[in-house]
């Protein structure tokens, strides 16, 4: 196995013209100059060199680009860029903190819940989203209803659901023990 | 103290052991670099252009407006593409492609989605802005053949014979004609898309002043590919090196290169930068490969108690205009049941589709189908339970080598499945088990895939950092290559997986199979053991030799655990051993090649697949509810990542049963779905209860690990168990796949 981000650090500028756009990417801040049209799928992966989110169809079909943009579950190849001004967006590079896993990053390589690896910044980023969100329903018909814009063409949806539930019973105790600890 | 160095591998401690994979952290952080997302300084981007019919010609390309486009480099094509050779495509030697036909040919176009035009421009935005400006002027030309299953295409006359593809015993057509049950039917299968998540990419750079090329691309097999680019550009195979780490999955497309790739280092070489090429989804699923629609005649005599007289199975797929590829259907059917009397055929007709190319378990899922769904209508007309018909038929050997098997099992797994199922409580009449307004259909089917090994090279070093260094130039897809290697390493040093680093998919590496045919696992394993005792026993060479820390001592005495070596009394770290020795490393080389147990035996895995479907008749929907599946694949080195793969498999047949199909417009022969909404794959929420077992049988006669493969077995007879719960449920006999809610619907209006 290998670490390939040293491949990919290059900061690509695209001549002009371009316009300035300001917002906060994994919890830093980002000043940019991006092509009008300049979709943030594309500009995350060639301009900023974050390789994370992928692309699997270019056409909000497939999944695999799922992106939160002030902590909604959202498309990247359906977004221009410039349009994120102010917001907040976070990646799969976001997701672990201080080196340390996410709980739905740490339930996906405990319960096989990927193959191929591809779809799967896109399956964790939905989960992470839907586990946060009280619209959704905790039972399995509820997550998978909720997850269907995820495709896993290696067809891992069975460990996939395994570990969203489990990932949900983490964040609940980690939740519980923290009020602990906050009111002894 | 147990001695690793000894180990046969009879009882494993790391090896068949649950280990998370070694490179989950990579994929899960977003650090694993698949091609499409690698950068080289100075690159450019490729955007190609595609032809929007698929019969005719092209007559004019107007470039003019897309040359003027911002970032734009240079636009290749017929006229100004260089004139590269092509590859002799063979895969005994090692430079099969997936399309023989090179980039840019010439003006003729033979399928939608063919290129026509390669845009290179500084960003991926303008080439793709550019290369929607391109305007190409066509002569369109009528006779496009769409499909086989076009409806003018039916008789099972049409298509070439090809002579050497059929198999033949006993007088199967007497046999038939004097058989006292008969099942005679036609079977019909759409052409289906890989649509792997990756799409094909390819990222070239040539280096020392051209002579160099250096290619990463999402590949399962990558010698493959190296030796076909150096015929294609004239180069030695040592100049070109082809990188693959991470695939966004292939199952089958990936095996062989296709023109984008020449297409992407031709245009690289021409401008002297980088240039990276991923193909948009629709020319991935027009001009990336498909599993060619079939038509399949399949016919079976039997006795009153069901024994198999008869088994004649007839085959025609699809092949494209440029290329002849063959879906082998009939190839599993030889070795499937008992019966002295048998003929399998195997027809090609040539069409406007891009190349079709193996989709896993290529031919033999199609053929199972067919097989499996006549099993059932025989069973039907004897009124006999399915799997007592199966058992009857039992092929205790292989009936068409006559060899016996290394290790089957099909029988445990009909028996075990059948029962974890609840298959007993099946009540035989149709439409008879309901529950509340859903008709429930329970069906079940047999499945199988070979066992094959290829040659195969590995490396391993041991360190004096205390790590282990495996290589081998094969690839992980997905399966988990990376992992069970490390498992392997482990199992035979005692080193923690966690001090033990793999590479895999380099050309620069020990040459490594195909990840393909479900052959990986079992070629990769063994060269890499072989490299392991190779290197241990250059480790014990230098601790036995003058000034080592067991200088003196007989270097067979010392035995290997936890990463150490002992005499009995005393025992060394590996890192103490090549310390004392001012070491850095020690290398060994591995290599393993199947040998002579083709002779003594036939190699097969088997399995049984019991399914539950569920149909509302009021609104004609249908859906899988239920899968439960016995595998005897031998040993599963990594139980999970096996499972996984039968789970993936179940959920691609669900696919192919139900919603799967390349929609070709009869017309003029172009792709009308080639995107990932309009092309219907299972999602979430179609996923049913899915209980897999694999059993533990390891084939010892087939390698020391005792593997046979695991990655295509459980897509196979997925679709007929699906069909054959659907006959249970509605008395009608579903022989086309999919089985659309349209079908559904036109045999409800029509009832």
């Amino acid at each position: 196995m290998m670490d390939d981000s040293v491949h990919s650090p290059t900061r690509r500028e695209p001549p002009a013209p371009t316009l300035n756009v300001n917002f906060t990417l994994n919890q830093q801040p980002v000043s940019l100059d991006v092509a009008p049209n300049a979709v943030l799928l594309d500009v995350l992966r060639e301009q900023l060199g974050l390789g994370g989110t992928k692309k699997g169809c270019d056409h909000g079909q497939c999944g695999a680009c799922t992106v939160h943009v002030d902590g909604q579950a959202m498309n990247a190849c359906l977004r221009l860029a410039a349009m994120c001004e102010g917001q907040h967006v976070t990646t799969v590079e976001g997701l672990s903190r201080e080196g340390e896993l996410h709980p739905v990053q740490q339930s996906f390589l405990a319960c096989d819940a990927f193959q191929c690896g591809y779809c799967t910044p896109g399956q964790m980023m939905s989960a992470t989203a839907l586990l946060n969100d009280p619209r959704i329903g905790s039972d399995d018909a509820a997550v998978k209803e909720a997850m269907s814009g995820n495709i896993c063409r290696c067809g891992a949806y069975k460990n996939i659901l395994t570990a969203i539930q489990q990932a949900r019973a983490t964040l609940a105790d980690d939740a519980a023990s923290q009020a602990g600890e906050e009111t002894p | 103290m147990n001695d690793l160095n000894q180990s046969t591998l009879d009882q494993p401690k790391v090896v068949g052991q649950r280990t998370p994979r070694i490179d989950g952290e990579f994929k899960l952080t977003g650090r694993a670099g698949y091609t499409g997302e690698l950068s080289i300084e100075g690159m450019l981007y490729g955007y190609p252009v595609a032809a929007t019919i698929a019969h005719g010609t092209l007559e004019r390309l107007e470039l003019d407006e897309a040359l003027a486009m911002p970032g734009v480099v240079d636009i290749f094509h017929h006229a100004n593409f260089p004139r590269l050779h092509r590859s002799p495509n063979s895969m005994g030697h090692g430079d099969q492609v997936s399309e023989v036909r090179l980039p840019f040919e010439g003006e003729r176009i033979y399928y939608h989605g063919q290129y026509v035009a390669l845009v290179v421009a500084e960003s991926f935005a303008q080439a793709r802005a550019a290369a929607q400006r391109v305007v190409a002027r066509y002569r369109q030309e009528t006779g496009a053949i769409s499909s086989l299953l076009d409806g003018a295409h039916d008789s099972h006359s049409e298509g070439e014979l090809l002579k050497d593809a059929g198999t033949r015993r006993g007088d199967p057509e007497a046999a038939f004609d004097g058989a006292a049950v008969k099942v005679d039917a036609v079977y019909h299968i759409a052409a289906e898309s890989h649509l792997q998540m990756e799409m094909h990419a390819t990222l070239a750079e040539w280096r020392d002043g051209g002579s160099r090329l250096v290619v990463h691309e999402s590949s399962q097999g990558v010698f493959y590919q190296r030796n076909a680019m150096a015929r294609i550009f004239d180069l030695a195979q040592e100049n070109i090196e082809v990188i693959s780490h991470y695939i966004g999955s292939g199952f089958g497309n990936k095996l062989f290169m296709w023109p984008h790739a020449v297409a992407a280092a031709g245009a690289a070489r021409e401008l002297g930068r980088p240039l990276k090429l991923v193909l948009p989804r629709p020319q991935d699923m027009t001009s990336g490969g498909n599993r060619p629609a079939s038509r399949q005649r399949l016919r079976l005599g039997a006795d009153r108690d069901g024994r198999l007289s008869a088994v004649i199975h007839d085959s025609t797929t699809e092949t494209s205009l440029v290329d002849r590829y063959v879906d082998a259907c009939g190839s599993a059917t030889p070795s499937f049941y008992a019966c002295d009397n048998l003929a399998v055929s195997q027809r090609i007709l040539a069409l406007n589709h891009g190349t079709p190319c193996p989709m896993r378990a290529p031919g033999e899922v199609s053929g199972i189908f067919a097989l499996e769904t006549a099993m059932d209508e025989l069973a039907v007309a004897l009124q006999m339970d399915p799997v007592e018909l199966r058992l009857r038929n039992y092929a205790h050997k292989d009936p068409e080598s006559g060899l016996p098997w290394s290790s089957k099992q099909l029988d445990k797994c009909l028996h075990s499945a059948a029962e974890r199922f609840g298959w007993a409580q099946r009540d035989p009449g149709i439409g008879a088990m309901r529950d509340g307004d859903e008709i429930i259909g329970y069906g079940m089917a047999a499945c199988t895939w070979f066992a094959g090994r290829q040659p195969c090279q590995a490396r391993v070093e041991l360190r004096a950092d205390g790590t282990l260094f495996a290589a081998c130039g094969t690839q992980d897809i997905g399966t988990g290559t990376y992992t069970i290697v490390a498992q392997t390493v482990a199992e035979l040093t005692g080193v923690a997986l966690a001090d033990i680093e793999v590479k895999l998919g380099e050309t620069s590496l020990p040459a490594g199979p195909l990840s393909g045919g479900s052959m990986a696992t079992a070629t990769t394993l063994p060269a890499v053991a072989a490299a392991v005792r190779d290197a241990l026993g250059a480790l014990k060479e230098v601790a036995t030799g003058h000034d080592g820390v067991f200088a003196g001592c007989d270097a067979d005495s010392l035995t290997v655990a936890e990463g150490t070596l002992s005499d009995g009394e005393r025992s060394y770290r590996f890192a103490e051993v090549l310390e004392a020795m001012r070491l850095s490393s020690v290398n060994g080389q591995g290599s393993s090649a199947p040998g002579e147990e083709k002779k003594q035996y036939s190699f097969r895995s088997f399995g049984a697949h019991f399914v539950e479907v569920r149909v509302d008749p009021g609104i004609s929907r249908v859906r899988v509810s239920r899968v439960v599946s016995s595998m005897d694949i031998g040993r599963a080195i990594n139980p999970p990542t096996a499972r996984n793969q039968v789970e993936g498999g179940i959920v691609m047949g669900i696919g192919m049963g139900l919603f799967e199909k390349l929609d070709y417009d009869p017309r003029d022969a172009r792709l009308i779905n080639a995107n990932v909404a309009d092309y219907i794959v299972p999602v979430h929420a179609d996923i049913p209860e899915i209980d897999v077992e694999l059993l533990d049988y390891p084939d010892f006669k087939f390698n020391e690990f005792g593997a046979r493969g695991v990655g295509e077995i459980g897509l196979t007879g997925i679709a007929p168990a699906i069909s054959n719960a659907l006959y249970h449920a509605t008395g009608k006999r579903y022989r086309d796949l999919p089985v659309t809610i349209e079908a559904l619907l036109a045999d409800h209006a029509s009832a």
